[in-house]
């Protein structure tokens, strides 16, 4: 017996445990044999061979059991061995594309506005006068009106200037309360290192009854607006002068570059103007139609907020495509 | 608008007011700061006297000076062509620094000892006032040889560049600025109401008679002198330097810089222009001219009030009789007439239009102290005017309004205060009630917004304090946001499908458009004034800026291209539609160690795959677009639905060389017909599926299409769909190909047994066989 103890721990395949295996508990294997000569044994000492042979064919099957399991293990690590691959060389590089930063900056403008109860307004590039000028209290000889500026069709029509004509007609098409946002592309007959002459906008009107809507409310939600989109920044309001606002005013960040300290980009005043906004002119409610109604009114230029918040320093490279750029976006 | 410190200080004490101070004022009440540069002249240059000038005896264009520098006379050699003896001038001394970084040390110049440098004004860091070395004179105060220049105000100075919104042509002058900041810091203008001596003056009135025979919109106020010896001092010249101001003749010097001071648009004429009526008179007549413009006639036409002078009516000598005119047009009157009927005007007119100072009198009377302080000339007693009748604007407001509007609540006291400080006249009808009467000047105040504009201004944006609106809650998903978040899911597909966003304008060159056969804007609506000839139409596609992009790319070596673009589409009346477009030029993945490094090259199947990878399942159909950008044989039409929805095709081989791209597919699509919205779930099959493959021997020739259509047609329930698997050309087929399609078979009710199955089979075997003559292999 003691032999087959020897062989099943020595034994270095699965395949020579499975041929121990047949020679001990096959049919033909020893251990049936040993069992045969049970009838041979005398009665009175039958009870203790058969418990010796039981032991041995307990212990010869727990250590078989053993012995392959250990083999299989071994098997498998080596196989496993065999396909070891060198991990570093395949970092991946991501191959998704990416949404462009000022469409990007865009869709994080509207959220906020949407997330602020505000509703998506949108409407035609190609405008009239009255909803592009006219209605807007831009009169027709108005020094903004210039041919330098507006993109004319031979029919009289144009490129909206801004996305101020939705603004009109969403007024025109319902009735007050109005909480709006219209994002788009307008026009400006522009073109050099800090123009292009098409450009994204997203601009804002609040409309409510007379009395109800204060500066102190369009303070509110611009400096919360501009927090949220720059982080812990300064917010500066200087009065300015918009034809369909009155009061108007600019609103600057303290410049992300500098803290404040003054720098190239600030032109080193410390600040950044990225909005304009105003109490709407009475002229525009008229109008449209309104009577005894407040509102205020912003805008801003989508280019702008993300060549900031990315800093991107040549504005005519976010039109040309260039995956260079581009995939510094993924 | 460009204002210094010291020249506002002529109308405002300002010494006790520091420059950042007056900056952030300036930016507070909405007066922008633009630019803000420090004269500082340097120490050690100082007032010198040039005693004698003479010849260099060994260089043609030097001179040998003496200085006289109050302590001492020193000997300078100077180069400038206009040194002379008898002049004040600025000598940098030795051991002044100047600004370029140049010290001043004794020099030995062709043998003659120099102890100093008579200075240009670019020398001492002042802005350019022509060649050679500055002249000074007594305009900048009491000339003290040895004095430090910087000791002098005007060599002590900021300047500063405003931007001025377009409402205030009321700031377009030094007064102006002046009057806005007196209402900022609640402090009065210096006094300047003293009247011009009229005793032993020779009356206008004895020279000039104005004729005019109706009324007109324009206000004229008219002076004269006797001019002797025009010259422009110092001070002036300096000054007008600062505003860039170097080619105007002596007379349009003096007038530029009154009416930069004062607001008021001033011209000059000579009197003999003038019409004679032989009793020592002459006429002027006010008439409006062939356009109704009101206009000045002399002999002949000199002006159009406000907005030209015609050459011949300028005063152009440095001396002789002139008339010197103030004049005042509303903006509004002016503007509106230009927009009827353009004509050329001058430099004025940008005054006018903006809103001139309507205060003449205030114009002519510093005009004519500039003549009198600075030159010989005789001023004539008395004015002639025109007036029109304006009527004093009153705004009326409810104190309650101020707090609405403003959100914060500003005592009545400040208020009045404000608004009497801005000019306003105030009565209070009623105890809560303002009438306030706004001034001429302020031409933009028309409403109660206007006031409170003015309010804001001087309280300052900054303390007002933020509050959160209280509105009432609204549903606001409009259709607008729901078409704005479709075409954010399927962007957001497309950058996860591994396309870059590109961003292109909408303009397109038309004669390309039209050579790839688009159909652009029609003619009689197309573009008035394009900014350049490749962007003179509207975009009928997203394509051809898809195909400018990736070949810029590929100028750079980029290999891998791919690109997409959501935007709108003109067609030929203009009307806008939505479309999402895709190019890929080159690699269809990276280059990796997993390809060896040779990335495969896009083609259509896998261009097709990455499609509905973002816009989901589509069938393609043979198809010839309308455009030549397409391989004529690689060419499909994307159905969704059953409905065309839009291209996939390779460009073609030629315009791919002709954009130098590798092998590229395009596709464009309609945002309408793309799959958005919520998903009905349908019931599906618990039993098994069953697949089956048939290989039919099919002609070369034949399109898929028309196979599938007549499986569709013979397919019973039991068919849950089929795709090709496989297909296989050989010689030994000649023009036939050997096509396998698979099968799918369930059934919704049990497992189908083998018969069931080989009938649902035999059934298309036998369609396909009558209808296309197509059999097994």
């Amino acid at each position: 017996m003691e032999e087959w103890y020897n062989a099943i721990k020595s034994a270095d395949s699965i395949d020579k445990i499975e041929e121990i295996r047949i020679a001990v508990f096959g049919k033909k294997g020893i251990m049936n044999a040993e069992f045969a000569r049970m009838k041979d044994v005398p009665n009175e000492e039958k009870g203790a061979f058969a418990k010796e042979l039981n032991i041995h064919k307990e212990g010869l099957n727990a250590l078989l059991v053993d012995r392959k399991l250990f083999l299989a293990m071994e098997h498998l690590n080596a196989s496993m061995k065999g396909e070891a691959i060198d991990v570093s060389l395949y970092s991946p590089v991501s191959e998704r594309g990416s949404l462009h930063p000022v469409m990007e900056t865009m869709d994080r403008i509207v959220e906020y506005f949407v997330a602020m109860n505000f509703s998506v307004q949108t409407g035609p590039m190609v405008e009239d006068d009255f909803h592009n000028f006219e209605a807007l209290n831009l009169p027709k000889y108005h020094p903004a009106r210039d041919m330098q500026d507006t993109f004319y069709f031979k029919d009289a029509k144009l490129l909206r200037t801004h996305t101020s004509p939705v603004q009109i007609r969403t007024m025109m098409s319902t009735k007050p309360p109005i909480r709006m946002i219209a994002p788009g592309s307008v026009f400006r007959r522009d073109y050099d290192l800090t123009h292009t002459p098409m450009f994204h906008q997203v601009e804002g009107l609040v409309v409510e009854e007379e009395g109800k809507v204060s500066f102190a409310n369009l303070k509110f939600i611009l400096e919360d607006f501009l927090k949220t989109m720059f982080g812990d920044i300064n917010v500066r309001f200087r009065p300015s002068f918009f034809p369909f606002t009155e009061p108007s005013a600019e609103v600057d960040i303290s410049c992300i570059f500098c803290g404040g300290s003054g720098c190239r980009v600030c032109s080193k005043t410390g600040w950044l103007e990225v909005l304009g906004c105003g109490i709407v002119d009475p002229n525009v409610f008229k109008a449209v139609g309104y009577e005894n109604v407040s509102g205020y009114a912003f805008g801003l230029g989508v280019e702008r907020f993300a060549m900031l918040i990315h800093r991107i320093g040549d504005l005519r490279s976010l039109f040309e495509g260039d995956v260079r750029l581009l995939e510094q976006f993924r | 608008m460009i204002v210094t410190k010291n020249w506002l200080n002529e109308w405002i004490d300002l010494s006790a007011v520091s420059t950042q101070q007056l900056l952030k004022t300036f930016n507070a009440i909405g007066l922008e700061v633009d630019r803000h540069d420090v004269i500082n002249v340097p120490q050690g240059v100082v007032i010198g006297f040039v005693e004698s000038c003479e010849k260099h005896p060994d260089a043609d264009k030097l001179n040998v000076c003496q200085v006289n520098v109050g302590t001492d006379v020193r000997q300078i050699v100077c180069g400038a062509s206009n040194v002379r003896a008898g002049i004040y001038v600025a000598v940098a001394t030795v051991g002044a620094q100047l600004p370029g970084g140049l010290i001043i040390k004794e020099a030995k110049l062709r043998g003659m000892d120099s102890y100093g440098m008579i200075c240009s004004s670019k020398e001492i860091g002042l802005p350019s006032m022509g060649e050679g070395i500055m002249i000074l004179d007594a305009s900048i105060g009491l000339l003290e040889s040895g004095k430090e220049l910087s000791a002098y105000p005007i060599f002590n100075d900021d300047i500063i560049e405003i931007e001025l919104t377009a409402n205030r042509g009321d700031c377009l002058s030094i007064h102006g600025v002046a009057r806005d900041l007196s209402a900022a810091f609640n402090k009065e203008l210096r006094e300047s109401t003293q009247k011009l001596e009229q005793e032993g003056r020779l009356g206008i009135g004895r020279i000039l008679q104005l004729q005019h025979a109706e009324t007109y919109d324009v206000e004229l106020l008219f002076g004269a002198v006797e001019i002797k010896e025009l010259s422009v001092p110092f001070l002036i010249t300096l000054r007008m330097a600062i505003l860039e101001e170097n080619s105007l003749s002596i007379m349009d010097t003096l007038l530029k810089y009154a009416t930069h001071s004062t607001g008021v648009v001033l011209r000059a004429y000579p009197f003999g222009m003038l019409e004679e009526t032989g009793t020592g008179k002459s006429v002027m007549t006010l008439s409006h001219d062939e356009n109704g413009y009101a206009a000045l006639y002399g002999k002949e036409k000199l002006s159009i009030v406000g907005v030209s002078q015609r050459e011949e009516g300028r005063f152009l000598a440095n001396s002789g009789l002139a008339i010197i005119e103030a004049s005042y047009i509303s903006p509004d009157i002016i503007a509106k007439k230009m927009g009827e009927t353009k004509v050329v005007s001058c430099p004025h007119y940008y005054h006018t239009s903006r809103g001139s100072e309507p205060e003449l009198e205030m114009g002519i009377r510093y005009v004519m102290r500039l003549f009198e302080k600075y030159t010989q000339s005789a001023i004539y007693g008395g004015n002639l005017e025109v007036q029109s009748s304006s009527e004093t604007r009153v705004v009326t407001m409810d104190e309650g309004e101020f707090e609405s509007f403003i959100g914060m609540k500003i005592d009545k006291t400040t208020l009045t205060q404000i608004l009497k400080n801005l000019g306003m006249g105030i009565s209070k009808p009623k105890a809560s009630t303002f009438a306030i009467s706004v001034p001429r000047f302020r031409h933009d105040i028309l409403n109660k917004q206007d006031i409170i504009e003015e309010i804001v201004r001087m309280v300052g944006i900054d303390n007002i304090p933020s509050k959160a609106l209280v509105f009432t809650e609204k549903n606001q998903n409009t259709d607008d946001l729901e078409t704005y978040r479709k075409i954010r899911t399927f962007r957001q597909r497309c950058a996860q499908s591994g396309f870059f966003e590109s961003v292109h304008f909408v303009f397109n060159e038309r004669s390309l458009c039209e050579r790839f056969g688009f159909e652009c804007t029609q003619k009689e609506m197309e573009l008035l004034n394009p900014i350049t000839a490749t962007f003179d139409t509207l975009r009928p596609t997203l394509m051809l800026g898809l195909l400018n992009s990736a070949s810029a790319n590929g100028k750079v070596n980029q290999k891998k291209i791919a690109l997409f673009e959501s935007g709108m589409v003109f067609d030929t009346n203009r009307i806008e539609s939505k479309r999402l477009a895709f190019i890929i030029s080159g690699g269809s993945m990276g280059e990796k160690l997993s390809n060896a490094g040779k990335a495969p090259v896009i083609d259509l199947a896998t261009f097709a795959q990455r499609i509905s990878d973002i816009i989901g399942s589509f069938e393609m159909s043979a198809y010839t677009p309308i455009h030549t950008l397409a391989h004529p044989y690689m060419c499909a039409r994307i159905i969704i639905n059953g409905a065309e929805a839009g291209e996939l095709f390779r460009v073609h081989p030629s315009i791919e060389a002709e954009f130098d791209l590798s092998p590229t597919f395009m596709c464009e699509v309609k945002m309408d017909a793309l799959p958005y919205g919520l998903v009905q779930a349908q019931p599906f099959s618990k039993f098994q599926a069953s697949f089956r493959d048939l290989s039919l021997l099919v002609p070369k020739s034949l399109q898929y299409e028309e196979i599938k259509a007549i499986i569709v047609k013979h397919a019973s329930v039991e068919i849950q769909r089929f795709y090709p698997v496989d297909r296989y050309v050989s010689d030994a087929l000649g023009d036939n190909v050997s096509l396998s399609i698979r099968f799918v078979v369930q059934s919704m009710e049990k497992t189908l047994e083998e018969e069931e199955i080989t009938v649902a089979m035999e059934s298309i075997l036998k369609g396909l066989n009558e209808e296309l003559g197509v059999g097994l292999r």
